[in-house]
């Protein structure tokens, strides 16, 4: 994966044996081991049930106590009880108010900041579901995502100041934090399934886990960030740490504190449409509907309906990061506002403009299902040939050598022998161990399956991502055009974007594909643009007055210094394709995304959470070798 | 200008000592302690302890209405010294007294209400809130106090005036220049009366005229005040405009305790004649250096304070033997004899 270095070769340069030692090793390994266990037909599956059966069982065991057991009549009854209450008095208030009062609330809200066009803007967004006939769906979305938020926050800043105040505390969460990231979101679904059963109210909680790491994150570093000397100060006035959290440090904290919040929120919105699995309902259940529909155009519109929440809920965010204090409205203008919203309603119950006017359909987007069936009709060459190299080339190649022809005990060797030679010792124990649990529970061949798309996705973003986000870097207009359109892939729910895909590819592996590089290009060129213009100005031009051509600096000085971030970037491409093997699944991608969602919709316990292992596996192997990878690239810290 | 008194208030100043202070930060205190006491050298027993002694041994008293100015390079422990003093943080032995009472053997409960009642600091970065308006940075020893908002407020007006900042209460404290933050955070530690002042580097952050003009300031304020302070610098010329008296720190000890004209005329060690040898004597002593008291005799002109002595120099050419010194409020103060400059000029090599 990456060229061995020889710098970390201790001892005397003894020749060709110490430099090609290992790659020769690595061909020995790799033969001896095929010749030995080729005849193997794949990995023993020995713990095949050891797992899953206690957990059907107790599946089994919870459905028939349910109405019994006090941990369900005194704990997870009440608590669904109390939230599914919750969840219908918001829905219900937000229906009940005129539908003018909402768009009108969202732009004082963001019109607090000062900034009048945004304001219009996020008005506006309110208003477009009720145009296009999705009011009440958006609604229920909004409902879901203001109370999944309200929780987030509730657990989440506590648990930051916690863990800013005790270091020890954040010890034990930081790697908590890290997995919830990591596991791919439906896999909190079964034990919420089991939980609750189906319905909103495990679609919350599930919504909750997902998005909690960001506020937690941000609180602690926040708090920490707040200047020694402030607190010193409120300490040498004799302030108790109640009084110096209260006045200084929470206050101090709070615009890092919001960021965390908004991007609660946006994780949240991008739960929203999965959450459908476990009969979340809403805008997401629509999406769904569409693509079973093949209807790209109602996809389109429904999807815009999502973004339309995530720019309202984002600036509102903003605005209430906005610390400039000395421009902020008075709390009169405020109490004005308040009570303007509040006479205004009494005004639409007056005159009976309360339901939002029947303007269009969704339909009103159907012309692009026309579009869609020419280009398929039309282009069918090109999308032909696609599919031919990617699968015929690539993907069944690939998939059938892996999973037929190399015996397992050679992949782990592989396995074993790159993490060795990327992160040392305990990377390779950390990867043959992983791999033998997959192959343990049953889960080899669908791993695989999965890996092998995995990397065909990654493969195409990162040669999409990489010099896009190189140009990006170098050129604030090409950014500045890149903008718009990576904000909108990264809010739009990638389901509706896979409905061309799906109509232009037929079901199958490609679609998936698709909609991950599609998803995953977003960060890999983000970073890598962010690393490009990270570099010192200095470095550059001390490479200039060498007489350095503009390849020889960008080569030579720009892309090795930005090569760590650049690697993060990779890091993050990789995370987001595995975060979509589960959307892989719904459009025919097989594997370990197909089982589950099944697993979730047949509510197969046991099956799911094997799934959902073998998946945090693969990630947390990835995870760790592209970090190590981007470690290795790092220049060495300096000495003091 | 001064700072009105309630009738309820305190004694404006107090005493403050340290006895044998030390400070060690690392794994092994107290093996640290031992070799520290037995006189090993800092790299020595960091080699060995792995620990690093930033106070050693510190030992000095200041007086009610003293100004006791501690000056040392980066690195040489004052900073750790007065966050000692100030417990910020806990010496590792030692005893820390002010008016007597140990402030190193009190409870956290009891240190609040010393640090409420009765002594503030200033930081080197200012350490101001920038969430709360001036008015309330200024406030708020106050507010943690339960003093009532109006009240409060009202204190704080009093103090903005004496700071010379006169209407920016309403300011948030990041659209003020660097030294009327520093004007804030001196009116934030006023405004709760405090007996004993720390001032931990606060004009270094400031660019060298704004300095001289916020020395000047402290200057005047203190004439006024007379309270107990404890300052902080690793500026040797700063030092000898402000101190009453001057402690010279290196490697966390203390090479010489001294008056201006003490240090100058003796240094103790090579290491404070290496900071006294390029000083020009006649530019930093000032009137109030040399000075004598008034004897009752009639005097002809006046000088202030402040005035240096190669400007008593100028004065003195014109005319008598001797001038008057004035503070800053015209009032006569002390005599400058043409012998006290004469001494100054002998020892400026």
């Amino acid at each position: 994966m990456t060229a061995p270095s020889t710098t970390d070769l201790t001892g005397i340069e003894d020749g060709w044996t110490q430099r090609y030692g290992h790659w020769i090793l690595l061909v020995i390994g790799v033969v001896a081991l095929q010749v030995a266990f080729g005849w193997v037909e794949g990995f023993p599956a020995l713990l095949d049930h050891t797992f899953s059966d206690p957990i059907d069982d107790f599946g089994r065991w919870q459905q028939s106590n349910r109405k019994s057991h006090w941990l369900f009549t005194g704990l997870f009854t009440p608590l669904s009880t109390g939230v599914g209450w919750a969840l219908d008095t918001v829905e219900s208030f937000l229906l009940w108010l005129p539908w003018f009062i909402l768009p009108l609330a969202v732009f004082l809200a963001v019109a607090r900041s000062k900034s009048l066009r945004l304001a219009i803007v996020a008005g506006l967004a309110m208003v477009y579901p009720g145009l296009v006939g999705l009011w009440e769906v958006t609604i229920d979305t909004l409902a879901l995502m203001t109370i999944a938020v309200f929780f987030s926050i509730l657990i989440g800043v506590p648990l930051g100041i916690w863990g800013a105040l005790r270091p020890r505390a954040e010890k034990v969460m930081r790697p908590a934090l890290d997995a919830m990231q990591t596991v791919p979101a439906p896999v909190y679904f079964l034990p919420m399934l089991m939980l609750f059963g189906i319905g909103r109210v495990p679609a919350t909680f599930a919504t909750v886990i997902y998005a909690l790491p960001p506020v937690v994150r941000l609180t602690t570093l926040g708090i920490r960030e707040v200047a020694g000397q402030a607190v010193e100060a409120s300490e040498m006035f004799g302030a108790t740490k109640r009084q110096t959290m209260l006045k200084v440090q929470l206050p101090m904290a709070l615009p890092t504190i919001m960021t965390g919040v908004t991007q609660t929120i946006m994780m949240a919105l991008g739960i929203v449409v999965l959450a459908t699995l476990l009969g979340a309902g809403g805008l997401g259940q629509e999406i769904m509907e569409t693509l079973s529909l093949r209807r790209t155009g109602r996809g389109i519109a429904t999807g815009l309906a999502v973004v339309a929440i995530a720019m309202v809920l984002d600036r509102i965010g903003r605005a209430a990061v906005v610390t400039d204090r000395a421009s902020l409205p008075t709390r009169r203008t405020a109490f004005i506002a308040v009570g303007g919203l509040v006479g205004l309603t009494i005004v639409g119950f007056a005159t009976g403009v309360t339901e939002f006017p029947e303007i269009w359909e969704t339909d009103i987007f159907d012309p692009i299902d026309n579009v869609v069936v020419w280009v398929r009709d039309n282009l069918s060459w090109l999308t032909r040939g696609f599919n031919d190299i990617v699968v015929g080339e690539f993907y069944v190649p690939v998939r059938d050598l892996l999973t037929e022809t190399v015996a397992w005990p050679v992949l782990m060797f592989i396995g074993g022998w790159m993490g060795w030679r990327i992160g040392g010792r305990g990377l390779a124990i950390f990867t043959m161990s992983m791999m033998t649990a997959i192959g343990l529970i049953g889960m080899w061949a669908l791993s695989l399956d999965t890996l092998t798309q995995v990397v065909a996705a990654v493969l195409m973003s990162v040669a999409i991502a990489v010099p896009l986000g190189i140009w990006a870097g170098r050129n604030r207009r090409v950014e500045a055009f890149l903008g718009p359109i990576l904000d909108a892939l990264q809010t739009i729910p990638s389901l509706v974007y896979i409905i061309p895909a799906v109509i232009f590819f037929t079901v199958g592996v490609i679609p998936g594909i698709i909609a991950s590089v599609l998803y995953a290009v977003v960060p890999g060129i983000r970073i890598t643009a962010l690393g490009i213009r990270e570099v010192p100005e200095e470095s550059i031009e001390a490479s200039q007055v060498f007489g350095a051509t503009p390849r020889q600096t960008m080569f030579g000085v720009r892309v090795p210094l930005a090569a760590p971030t650049i690697m993060a970037g990779i890091n993050q491409v990789i995370m987001m394709v595995l975060a979509m093997v589960i959307i892989s699944g719904l459009v025919g991608g097989g594997a370990l995304g197909f089982e589950t969602v099944s697993a979730v919709k047949r509510s197969d316990l046991g099956k799911g959470i094997e799934v959902g292992f073998a998946i945090v596996a693969i990630a947390m192997i990835l995870d760790r070798t592209t970090q190590a990878i981007a470690d290795r690239l790092r220049p060495p810290p300096a000495l003091h | 200008m001064a700072i009105e008194q309630t009738e309820d208030a305190a004694p404006t100043t107090a005493s403050l000592s340290a006895v044998g202070v030390f400070k060690v930060f690392g794994p092994k205190p107290d093996k640290a302690l031992q070799m520290a006491a037995a006189g090993e050298p800092r790299d020595e027993i960091l080699r060995a302890t792995g620990n690093t002694v930033a106070v050693r041994d510190v030992s000095f008293e200041v007086t009610p209405g003293e100004t006791f100015v501690v000056m040392g390079l980066s690195g040489s422990g004052k900073s750790t010294l007065v966050r000692c003093i100030a417990r910020l943080t806990d010496v590792t032995r030692g005893r820390v007294t002010i008016n007597d009472r140990d402030l190193t053997a009190m409870d956290d409960q009891e240190l609040r209400e010393v640090r409420r009642k009765q002594m503030s600091m200033v930081f080197q970065h200012f350490g101001l809130f920038p969430h709360r308006r001036v008015i309330d940075n200024v406030a708020y020893g106050l507010e943690i106090q339960g003093v009532p908002r109006e009240e409060r407020h009202k204190k704080a007006l009093e103090v903005l005036d004496v700071v010379g900042l006169d209407g920016w209460g309403d300011h948030y404290p990041q659209q003020l220049s660097g030294g009327m933050q520093q004007r804030v955070g001196l009116g934030r530690a006023l405004a709760v009366e405090p007996e004993v002042l720390f001032f931990d580097e606060p004009f270094s952050a400031l660019d060298p005229l704004i300095r001289r003009e916020m020395q000047d300031e402290l200057l005047r304020l203190q004439a006024d005040m007379h309270r107990t302070i404890m300052f902080i610098t690793h500026d040797f010329d700063e030092a000898i405009k402000l101190g009453d008296r001057i402690a010279i720190m290196k490697d966390g000890e203390f090479d010489q305790i001294g008056t201006a004209l003490e240090l100058l005329a003796n240094p103790a060690t090579d290491y404070v004649r290496e900071f006294t040898e390029d000083v020009s004597r006649i530019k930093v002593l000032t009137a109030w250096h040399v000075m004598r008291p008034h004897a009752g005799e009639a005097i002809g002109p006046r000088v202030g304070v402040n005035q240096s002595i190669d400007e008593i120099l100028v004065v003195l050419l014109g005319a008598e033997d001797a001038v008057g010194v004035e503070d800053l409020s015209g009032e006569l103060v002390g005599v400058v004899d043409r012998e006290a400059v004469i001494g100054v000029l002998d020892t400026e090599s």
